[in-house]
């Protein structure tokens, strides 16, 4: 049964990848307002900068010229926003995360979200990963994915190359690349680990996928887990022996890693200097590298050919965890909410999203996807290992506990039974 | 084809060398213009950093009096929020006091009953070092959420001391303002500069606040993001923006060029004031486009007008020289194939003197045939000068010469200058007249000759052997006094014309072309110079023809009549029997002779005409006289003569007429007894002289015009240095019984005048080309000299300068007339005679 589950999730998830193929030109965008129509619409969000998505607006400025769209960053997001949408200059459009759905603390916030599947607005999702969109149990759709993020590891290929060492595509292959490295001098695997929060830290992104693909297997433990049922703690033991092995084999330098002071920039630099094989992270973070290439001088020097890998935690290689980086939802108080559901509709085409995924640097929501030249290993990731947590019905707090688990049991602070036995009450 | 397109690349070099000049005027125009707007909104810019930096210390004042306020009254923070709630001004802005070790505390402005604020996630309050001193400086912050309302703001801030418990803590004052409250006052007062836009960054280029088309969280980033700049360079750059005033230029997301003027701000200089626009927007560039879509709209036109122009000309010329071609080839097949409107009167001419050289002892033949010789030669003579003045035919400056002539003449030369052909041709030929009662008719006769002429013989040469031709001439009553309407008709039964040739049929130069007459020669002026003619004498002139059934032209002319005629032809009341297998002649002949008042009596063949003549005979009452055609079938004319002769004792006088030449038959003819010839067509006059001939009765000469025997006597100055020519002269004016007297050349001329007695010379006859001295000199000599008679001596040209401005001059010169070689001794006669009547 958890087998055919899991061969059924694993299907799925593929199926709405692989028909991308065909249905590129979907959709062809038709003015359905007058062109001439003079209004600001504004997108708030957590990204410092949203190039991006400033591009589109320069598109759907051809059809409607006389529409004035800017994007804000909000400050202390996910508290703010709540605020920022009562507040006298309300935004059009905001950012918003599936794990907004089903938490109180966020219901002021789900309460302003329009319905997108109501079919008087004409929205047209067939051009998404069915696997992304996240629906309530009333099958009403109040964010769409315009991103997807995986986990995995930045590899720096010429430097494998230069040590003629092969990228690893199994476990074993990686604790032999990581045992040559360090004989090397090198800190084999490298990443984020000084912050306990962040999902892209170097521990959670390890043990993650493998967690989540134990639980795709066992719908009864993903139930568990997702109550935070402590016995649920026991389908983290693989994924926290994969953090704790790599830790004590060396392949980890947990000191070295916690002098890398943010989780995005800092990471990305730390890469670009050339002397790490391999980078833990998230697709968040892989999509500012192209930018913090000119930023860094020692890459400026001695630039490096770089490709972002899932991390192979199975002897079978690594998986693909299809989640949504980004997801927009209308404000339906907002002002000018025809044009502003005229622009998602604009937005809402694999052309255009797809082109924001390229400028953003991340993987398009889109069924249609080609992996760009960092993305391409990823393509390569066969359907049963690829696992789109939404669609299993993965919730934020099963995330939470691993992300602690590991990053615990990585630091040192808890061995891996004791990280088990806490699963429910990890803070 | 080369030239032209040669042509076509010059003119659009020349077009965009001018517009590449109006471009690079326009440009360095529109540079200086844009130079000196550049200047204008850094200039503006700076004054925009002034309002700016003046509004935010007026703000920052504020700031710092609530600081001092609280910090001087040592409050807690109820106390100095409650202060600050009391204080406010604005409706808009709102004042937030945290501790520095928390970044938590009050608010003045709440939605709700909780007036607590946290700015614990706001990094700017992380590094305090831009919080200046109280009163020292602008300290504000980089826009950000405000925590209390969501609304995008910037707060001035200063260090405050609050006091807790009678502890003093530290915290921040900020005096809060929505950036919409400063976008407000970031409008340009020049409606030029609408479009620009501010925003103020810091010195890492990241935006404290931030306009509308600024991108991205930093200015630099925005830079580096749409425009190509080199790693190196780039601090160096963004270093000057931030240090600097002045301006640069940049895409912005959209790909648009725009211009940035950049100016330090604040008084620590650590910010910057940016003001982004279009570059379009300050381009005064318009006009220039203007001039220069009007230069090229000049340009085009002018351009497409002169390819029109040298299109149409180019057409035209290509006509011209199509014609031009045409008329050359026209004229070269003229000079080669040789005019036979030459060749017939020569043929004429050289047959003619054959024959008489063949019967050189028979003093009738002889003469005769140098009567027809002559008339040839008048119409060869016509010819020529008609060739040599085609210009003339053709540019319609011909002019008629009339005179009296005899229609009978004119007739017998057409029948004359035509047998030739029709005898080698071996041509049906017949020539019917119907009442031509006037013989002497006054009008141009060598040009009615020559459109007689020309198209009788096109019709025999256009006719094959064997074929028929045939000519009806009728004389009808005119419209106009003192005129006939003479009709001539020519029928043949030959190629015909074609529909496409007709249209062009009296073009110069045409010539209908068929395989059956592809040996025909012919100048190609013979219909031109026709039609011309009819048109100058206003006759008219139609044809009707059928591709290969044949054509027939008629012409009709009124022609005056001459006042001299004929005495009345009346002849004795004979009976004459005429005998001719053509009905038609029969009946035309018999209303002649009886015009003449003879009884006549016809007979269709030469046996029915035998058995009259019997019946005659056997009765006792023989006809007078008995005219017999030579051609008919069954039984010729010569062997019904014979069978009359030798079947019949009788002596009447038979007459023998033919259409034909009847050279070749004369001697059979007489032999078998006629009495004598009649040519075809049978005029009255014809009629009557050969009839009073043959029956010996005299006839009364009308041809006044012919007798010079007044002009007897008179003594002439020949001015002549060819020796034949003065022969010639002399000769033919000494048959008339006039003398004359020879001058080699001008100047014995003058000479000979000067010396001669008053009344010596009645004219003088001088040639112009001469040795010493040429006629027109001599002539200005003659009439300068003193003596009266002498001065005024009538002088005539005789000269083969033959064109109308020869006479011209000539008679400039002062001569009173002109006559042409070569002369025809009747035009000479005449003009002496015009003179001695003049000088009566």
């Amino acid at each position: 049964m958890k087998k055919l589950l899991y061969v059924a999730v694993g299907l799925l998830s593929m199926a709405s990848l692989a028909s991308c193929v065909s249905k590129n030109n979907d959709e062809t965008f038709t003015p359905t307002l007058d062109k001439e129509m003079r209004c600001d619409i504004k997108v708030v969000g957590d990204y410092s900068n949203f190039e991006a998505l400033e591009a589109e607006f320069d598109l759907f400025n051809e059809y409607y010229p006389n529409v004035r769209l800017t994007y804000q960053k909000v400050d202390n997001y996910n508290n703010s926003l709540g605020t920022v949408l009562e507040s006298n200059d309300k935004p059009n459009i905001f950012c918003s995360s599936p794990s907004m759905m089903g938490n109180e603390k966020y219901s002021n916030i789900i309460s302003h979200m329009e319905d997108l599947s109501d079919p008087a607005l004409k929205f047209n999702f067939d051009c998404l990963r069915s696997g992304l969109i996240n629906k309530d149990g009333s099958g009403k759709v109040y964010m769409v994915p315009i991103f997807s993020r995986t986990y995995g590891m930045l590899v720096n290929n010429d430097l494998f190359k230069k040590e003629n060492i092969n990228v690893p595509e199994k476990w074993s292959d990686l604790l032999s690349a990581c045992t040559s490295f360090a004989s090397k001098s090198y800190n084999p695997i490298m990443g984020y680990t000084k912050d306990k929060k962040p999902s892209s830290g170097l521990m959670n992104v390890i043990a993650y996928p493998q967690f989540v693909a134990e639980l795709a297997k066992n719908p009864d433990a993903l139930a568990k887990a997702n109550n935070l049922d402590p016995s649920a703690g026991e389908y983290m033991r693989n994924s926290l022996t994969l953090v704790k092995n790599l830790v004590d084999g060396g392949a980890i330098n947990v000191s070295k890693c916690d002098e890398i002071g943010d989780n995005y920039e800092k990471v990305l630099l730390r890469f670009f200097e050339g002397d790490v094989p391999m980078m833990v992270c998230n697709g968040d973070t892989v999509s500012g590298a192209k930018k913090r290439e000119a930023k860094s001088e020692a890459y400026q020097a001695n630039p490096f050919n770089y490709s972002f890998y899932p991390i192979p935690v199975t002897d079978k290689g690594g998986y693909f965890i299809d989640s949504p980086s980004l997801e927009f939802s209308v404000n339906k108080d907002c002002e000018n909410l025809d044009m502003t559901n005229e622009f998602m509709r604009f937005l809402l085409r694999t052309k255009e999203l797809q082109n924001m995924a390229s400028l953003k640097g991340l993987i398009p929501s889109t069924k249609s996807t080609s992996f760009d030249a960092v993305y391409a290993p990823f393509g390569k990731v066969p359907s049963d290992r690829t696992i789109s947590p939404e669609v299993i019905g993965v919730k934020d707090q099963l995330a939470t506990q691993i992300r602690l688990a590991a990053y615990k049991v990585g630091k040192g602070e808890l061995s891996i039974d004791e990280a088990v036995k806490q699963y429910g009450s990890l803070e | 084809m080369k030239k032209r397109i040669w042509v076509v690349i010059v003119n659009i070099l020349i077009m965009l060398a001018v517009l590449s000049f109006v471009v690079v005027y326009s440009n360095l125009e529109a540079k200086k213009s844009t130079e000196t707007q550049i200047a204008h909104f850094e200039n503006m810019t700076i004054t925009m950093e002034h309002v700016t930096e003046n509004y935010l210390e007026g703000e920052q004042r504020v700031c710092d009096v609530w600081a001092h306020y609280i910090n001087s009254e040592e409050l807690t923070i109820e106390e100095a929020i409650d202060f600050i709630r009391i204080s406010h001004v604005l409706p808009t802005a709102s004042a937030h006091i945290v501790y520095l070790d928390t970044l938590t505390g009050l608010s003045t402005r709440s939605k709700t009953s909780d007036f607590s604020v946290s700015y614990k996630a706001y990094d700017f309050l992380n590094d305090l070092s831009w919080i200046h001193e109280i009163g020292t400086s602008i300290n504000i912050c980089r826009s950000y959420t405000n925590p209390i309302n969501g609304e995008q703001s910037i707060a001035f801030c200063n260090y405050v001391t609050l006091h807790e418990s009678g502890e003093a803590k530290q915290a921040i004052l900020l005096r809060v303002l929505p950036i919409s409250e400063l976008m407000e006052k970031w409008v340009f007062p020049q409606e030029e500069f609408e479009h620009a836009e501010l925003s103020i960054i810091d010195a890492d280029g990241d935006y404290i606040i931030k306009g509308y088309s600024f991108k991205n969280t930093s200015f630099f980033e925005f830079y580096r993001s749409y425009n190509q700049i080199d790693a190196s360079k780039a601090n160096e750059f963004f270093k000057n923006i931030t240090s600097s005033s002045g301006s640069f230029k940049m895409l912005n997301s959209s790909k648009t060029e725009c211009i940035v003027a950049h100016t330090p701000f604040g008084e620590a200089g650590d910010w910057t004031l940016l003001s982004l626009m279009p570059t379009k927007y300050l381009n005064a560039s318009t006009q220039n486009w203007l001039l220069i879509g009007i230069v090229s709209s000049c340009l085009l036109t002018l351009f497409l007008f002169d390819l029109i122009v040298m299109i149409y000309f180019n057409k035209q010329l290509r006509i011209t020289a199509k014609e031009a071609e045409s008329a050359s080839k026209a004229k070269t097949d003229f000079l080669s194939t040789m005019s036979h409107d030459i060749r017939t009167p020569m043929n004429a001419i050289i047959g003619l003197t054959t024959i008489s050289e063949k019967n050189i002892d028979d003093k009738k033949i002889v003469s005769e045939n140098l009567r027809k010789i002559s008339l040839a030669s008048n119409h060869l003579l016509t010819l020529i000068n008609d060739i040599l003045d085609i210009s003339k035919v053709e540019s319609g400056k011909l002019n008629l010469v009339p005179q009296t002539f005899s229609i009978v003449e004119t007739v017998e030369n057409l029948m004359n200058l035509s047998q030739p052909m029709i005898k080698e041709k071996n041509i049906d030929f017949s020539f019917h007249i119907n009442r031509m009662e006037k013989e002497y008719l006054h009008a141009d006769q060598l040009r009615l000759n020559q459109i007689y002429i020309n198209l009788l013989s096109n019709a025999i040469k256009y006719t094959e052997p064997g074929g028929k031709v045939s000519v009806d001439m009728k004389e009808e009553e005119s419209n106009k006094e003192g005129y006939v309407k003479l009709t001539y008709i020519v029928s043949d039964t030959g190629i015909g014309m074609s529909p496409e040739f007709m249209a062009h049929l009296y073009q110069s130069f045409s010539r209908q072309t068929d395989s059956r007459v592809n040996s025909i020669q012919g100048t190609g002026l013979g219909l031109a110079i026709t039609k011309q003619m009819v048109d100058l004498m206003q006759g008219t002139i139609e044809c009707q023809s059928e591709q290969g059934k044949g054509t027939t032209f008629t012409v009709v002319l009124d022609i005056p009549v001459a006042e001299h005629q004929r005495a009345e032809m009346k002849l004795d009341e004979l009976e004459v029997l005429i005998v001719d297998d053509d009905e038609i002649l029969l009946e035309t002949a018999k209303d002649t002779l009886e015009s003449l008042g003879l009884v006549v009596a016809q007979a269709g063949s030469g046996l029915e005409a035998l058995g009259m003549i019997k019946h005659r005979e056997e009765t006792g009452k023989n006809y007078d006289i008995v005219i017999l055609d030579l051609k008919m079938p069954d039984m010729d004319g010569v062997e019904t003569i014979r069978r009359i002769r030798e079947e019949i004792s009788t002596n009447v006088p038979i007459l023998l007429i033919s259409a034909y030449s009847w050279s070749d038959v004369e001697e059979q003819a007489k032999e078998a007894g006629v009495n004598g010839f009649l040519s075809k067509p049978l005029f009255r006059s014809t009629l009557y002289d050969k009839i009073s001939e043959v029956l010996g009765k005299e006839t009364e000469s009308t041809e006044l015009e012919n007798d010079y025997s007044d002009l007897e006597g008179l003594n002439i100055l020949v001015a002549e240095d060819n020796e034949i020519n003065w022969e010639i002269i002399s000769t033919l004016l000494s048959m008339y019984g006039i003398t004359t007297e020879r001058a080699e050349n001008g100047r014995i001329t003058v000479e000979k005048i000067k010396e001669a007695k008053d009344g010596q010379y009645t004219l003088v006859f001088m040639d112009i080309q001469m040795p010493e001295m040429n006629g027109l000199d001599a002539t200005r000599a003659i009439r300068k000299l003193d003596n009266k008679w002498a001065a005024n001596v009538p002088i005539i040209a005789m000269t083969a300068d033959a064109f109308a401005e020869n006479v011209a001059e000539c008679l400039n010169a002062g001569m009173n007339g002109h006559i042409a070689k070569p002369i025809d001794i009747k035009l000479v006669m005449k003009e002496i005679r015009r003179i001695k009547e003049k000088s009566k």
